[in-house]
């Protein structure tokens, strides 16, 4: 009985292919939509988790300010050497301490200049990163004390800067101040944020704060724990001790922030996914739209066929049997779309992620619902024309012309 | 004594309220025995469809009894009067009504499919059907390839493939010619003589009512003759 009812609601839409087609257009880019934004979300994604997982599980920033969900705030005091010589004594399992002052600066080399992101810094900074060097050396403790003058650029500056020639041991130019360049740091790749991380020249944390930042503070704090030590040990370590040297009362809140890689991580990927989230309820709609579409079609096909409908109830079909061949039919037309829509969502999704560069990340899940979703349409909208079928007067019906 | 086929008890049927009402049928008395061949005659209106549709389970009387082989069908939900249909009455339209695009075997197959048959059992009982109406070698035709009286014989066909008891045929030449009219009458004929289907048929034109053995006249839902006819005169077209 079943496949005949199959049998038969597969003759009504193929008997007219193309309004078949166009009536489940909607639910096919409905479901087209949904399955390509989530895709292409999924990967985004994916691919933010992947380039902060490279920063490193084990790295801890420290930022003045409460930093989070709804609250940002600079106000607070920034960092000074006694904290980063206090967090180095005083906080076990650290591998290195790193303090950054970020700035951006023209930088000049011969007849080339070039407007960069500027850190300043202690050679601690590129262990706490897993930063290697392509060139050259690390500062030295001189450099680092700030008596003398040094920097280390990244690829891109390199690049822009001195072409194919070899930098290590030539002078730039950094906002006035000569630095003789004595690294390249190895090509790092775009940040979760999409900025390009090896566009940039790293200089010694004095040097910066006097002749770029013009400040004696500091604006944060790079930590990395050393392997198989708990970094949230660490990070409350760290808590406890700033709170103590910035004299932060108990009950008071902290005017600082520290955050490892993964809660950083956690926030990043939670935008993405809500933003995926949103653009799949949206596209979702469209289905509805869709579903809107097929009881349309069935209203009209129930119409035109109320003739056939009175030749079925009068020769011995059940309401039941005429709703449920109506049901069938709808379903299969929406599940027909559905599919549809998937192949499509998938092969639209594939093109745009090569395009973004960002993985390919299919979910069986969300395929899945599409899926069921598309046949539940089906059956919401295709119930009230196959009631409206099965409950026609069969004397009426036959008498329809 | 046996219950006969089909018995009218002061079967009524109203349709409307106050002032518009129209009684299209006006406390009918009548039976019907196994294996008789009847003819409903009357102008439109006369309720001669209405009672048509009441045996033919499509419709309820208002008031009264339609008794059918004993049982009272007063009171039967539409489930029942489908099931009804579906065992016991096979129909015959003026407009054949078969379905569109679909194979003669097809149709004939349909009353069939609602019984949950197999496949197998259903395509042998059509064929017996189809050969039977004299359309053997035509199954695989579709509607649209078919002319009038072929129509006519796979809609025949569908209707005895189920062996019901009694046979509505409603207008059955109404949309043929004299020479198809008369082919099918003398298998409609040959069905209740040989099978010993009872057949009941609804006709405007004497000479297509002349077929029956019986003939009931209506006018104004009114019973107004009864008579047994020469059986002669069914040869006289």
């Amino acid at each position: 009985m079943w496949f005949e009812t199959a049998k038969l609601a597969w003759r009504a839409i193929s008997r007219n292919m193309l309004r078949s087609f166009l009536t489940v257009l909607g639910v096919v880019i409905g479901v087209a939509a949904v399955i390509a934004m989530v895709t292409i979300g999924n990967g985004t994604t994916a691919k933010v988790r992947d380039e902060l997982s490279r920063l490193g599980t084990n790295t801890l920033f420290v930022r003045p300010g409460q930093w989070g969900p709804g609250r940002a705030s600079t106000e607070a005091k920034r960092f000074t050497d006694g904290d980063i010589a206090a967090i180095r004594d005083q906080v076990g399992g650290l591998r290195a301490v790193a303090p950054v002052n970020r700035g951006t600066a023209t930088v000049i080399a011969g007849g080339a200049n070039r407007s960069t992101s500027v850190i300043g810094t202690t050679a601690d900074y590129l262990i706490a990163q897993d930063w290697e060097l392509a060139l050259g050396r690390d500062f030295s403790v001189t450099e680092d004390r700030g008596s003398q003058a040094a920097c280390i650029i990244g690829e891109t500056t390199r690049r822009e800067l001195f072409g194919a020639a070899d930098p290590v041991g030539q002078s730039i130019r950094v906002s006035n101040v000569a630095c003789p360049v004595v690294g390249v740091l190895a090509v790092k790749g775009q940040s979760g944020m999409g900025d390009d991380q090896d566009d940039t020249v790293i200089m010694p944390l004095k040097l910066h704060q006097r002749r770029i930042g013009g400040t004696t503070t500091i604006s944060s704090i790079v930590l990395s724990a050393q392997d198989g030590v708990s970094t949230a040990k660490v990070q409350a370590d760290v808590e406890s001790l700033l709170r103590e040297r910035r004299r932060i009362a108990i009950g008071r809140d902290d005017d600082f922030t520290v955050n490892d890689m993964s809660q950083i991580a956690a926030a990043m990927t939670g935008t993405t996914m809500l933003l995926t989230g949103l653009l799949g309820a949206v596209a979702a709609v469209s289905l509805l739209v869709g579903g809107i579409g097929i009881m349309n079609i069935m209203l009209v096909s129930v119409t035109e066929r109320t003739r056939e409908i009175g030749i079925r109830l009068a020769i011995g079909a059940l309401e039941n049997q005429v709703l449920t061949q109506f049901l069938v039919e709808a379903v299969m037309l929406s599940i027909f779309g559905g599919v549809t829509g998937i192949v499509t969502g998938l092969a639209l999704a594939y093109g745009v992620v090569g395009f973004l560069e960002v993985p390919f990340v299919a979910s069986p899940t969300i395929i899945m619902l599409a899926f069921l979703f598309s046949a539940a349409i089906g059956m919401i909208f295709g119930y009230f024309p196959a009631r409206r079928a099965a409950q026609l007067n069969p004397i009426d019906a036959l008498r329809h012309e | 004594m046996t219950a006969p086929l089909i018995a009218f008890r002061q079967v009524s049927k109203v349709y409307g309220r106050g002032e518009a009402t129209i009684r299209a049928l006006d406390k009918i008395d009548l039976t019907i025995a196994q294996g008789e061949f009847v003819s409903i005659m009357g102008p439109s209106g006369s309720g001669k469809s209405t009672a048509m549709n009441i045996i033919g389970g499509l419709d309820l009387p208002s008031s009264g009894d339609y008794i059918f082989q004993g049982i009272p069908t007063s009171g039967f939900s539409r489930a029942q009067l489908t099931l009804l249909r579906r065992h016991m009455l096979g129909f015959v339209f003026q407009g054949f009504n078969l379905l569109a695009r679909t194979s003669a075997v097809e149709n004939v197959e349909l009353p069939l499919v609602y019984r949950g048959m197999d496949h197998a059992e259903r395509r042998r009982r059509a064929m017996a059907a189809l050969e039977q109406v004299g359309l053997r070698g035509r199954e695989g035709h579709t509607t649209q390839e078919l002319s009038g009286g072929q129509q006519q014989r796979v809609a025949i066909a569908r209707a005895i493939v189920t062996d019901p008891a009694v046979l509505l045929a409603d207008e059955p030449t109404g949309n043929l010619d004299t020479k198809t009219s008369v082919e099918i009458m003398d298998l409609i004929t040959s069905l209740n003589r040989e099978n010993g289907i009872t057949v009941i048929m609804v006709t405007h034109e004497e000479d297509i009512a002349a077929y029956a053995r019986r003939l009931l006249r209506f006018v104004d839902g009114h019973l107004v003759s009864d008579e047994i006819q020469a059986r002669e005169a069914a040869h006289v077209v």
